[in-house]
């Protein structure tokens, strides 16, 4: 599992977030998380709690993670196709036989923070 | 209360790394491979394979990511070329900081330089190493159904290799299932069956590395 470097990764990106703007405690923190991005939410969730103890300015914070479906298009017909379930996932256009670019589904990113 | 505006991937660091890493690569005219599986499914057997084809023609060096101990090193170093092992302690895969180090204690003068990476079909797929390609083993005894179970690796793989196929027909694995759920996860993947153990079926995943190492080197 890896998810445990990930959150500490979300950490030392708040720390410098929290320096720059003069911030002394973080509320809350809304995270991307894509289906492909090879995390899992819950074990993210888990390693977020744990580590949360371990730093004064996000002992209270709230994570929200937003989970991202995979949603791909065809380069030729443009059509967009959206997968929830990764059972599903076909990147080969049905009608066209094209493969299909990934236009979300990949993301592992920090959208915002709130703070006091 | 403030609201920030942050928009930055989590992953920004590990992905700088790497890209400083493809610099070094590309500049020294090395070509880089990543390979990626499960514990057991024929890394370090098929690198052997590798080593032994090319080391003539070739300069190689390789760098073996474990959990623990020394031992896919001594088996590669044992064929005559500079191995540098990784040590994640208890990290189940490699980062670019790890790769950057060992690339300091590797001479540059290569053509090739492969990176075994931890056993490990989920984590390792999230960390960009900064190589030009992936090359992903999955292996008949893991079973037929691995493939959609671990979207992520498949999906970032430029070659799958389809190994143990001397013994898929006592383990009752459908090749053609997962071929066809590797294409749906990622038509641009070369698919190759081959037998790393028994040197069956190599030559054409060899002849697209050399085909890379010497595009690179080209570059
Ligand atoms: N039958 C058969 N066995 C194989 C084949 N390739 C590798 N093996 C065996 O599978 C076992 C594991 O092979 P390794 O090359 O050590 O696998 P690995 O992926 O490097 O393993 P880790 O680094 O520990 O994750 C060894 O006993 C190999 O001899 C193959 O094509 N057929
Ligand atoms: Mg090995
Ligand atoms: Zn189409």
């Amino acid at each position: 599992m890896h998810e445990g470097g990930i959150a500490q990764s979300i950490v030392e990106i708040l720390a410098e977030v929290k320096e720059q703007n003069e911030l002394s405690c973080i509320t809350s923190v809304t995270l991307k998380v894509g289906k492909m991005s090879g995390v899992m939410i819950y074990a993210l969730e888990f390693a977020l709690e744990a580590i949360k103890c371990e730093e004064e300015f996000i002992k209270n914070t709230k994570f929200n993670i937003i989970s991202v479906d995979v949603k791909a298009k065809c380069s030729l017909c443009g059509r967009e196709y959206q997968f929830a379930d990764t059972d599903e996932m076909n990147l080969l256009c049905p009608d066209c036989q094209m493969p299909l670019s990934i236009i979300n589904g990949k993301e592992l990113e920090i959208v915002d923070v709130e703070g006091k | 209360m403030k609201r920030i505006v942050v928009e930055k991937k989590i992953l920004e660091k590990n992905d700088d790394i790497a890209n400083q890493i493809r610099k070094t690569l590309d500049s020294n005219h090395i070509f880089g491979l990543n390979v990626m599986s499960s514990p057991g499914a024929g890394k370090t057997t098929l690198i052997e394979r590798m080593v032994e084809i090319f080391k003539s023609k070739y300069k190689i060096a390789a760098i073996d990511g474990d959990l623990d101990t020394q031992r896919d090193a001594q088996r590669i170093a044992a064929l005559g070329i500079e191995t540098v092992q990784i040590n994640t302690s208890g990290a189940c895969h490699l980062d670019s900081s790890m790769v950057y180090k060992a690339l300091n204690d590797i001479t540059l003068d290569l053509d090739l330089l492969i990176i075994e990476n931890v056993g490990n079909l989920v984590c390792p797929a999230s960390f960009y190493l900064g190589t030009h390609k992936n090359v992903v083993l999955i292996s008949t005894p893991e079973g037929d159904d691995k493939v959609k179970k671990y979207p992520t690796m498949f999906n970032v793989a430029d070659v799958v290799l389809i190994n143990k196929t001397d013994i898929a027909q006592f383990v009752k694995f459908d090749v053609e299932k997962v071929e066809n759920e590797i294409k749906e996860l990622n038509p641009h993947a070369l698919i190759y069956k081959i037998s790393a153990l028994k040197n069956d079926g190599l030559e054409p995943f060899l002849s697209w590395v050399e085909s890379n190492i010497v595009s690179v080197k080209n570059q």
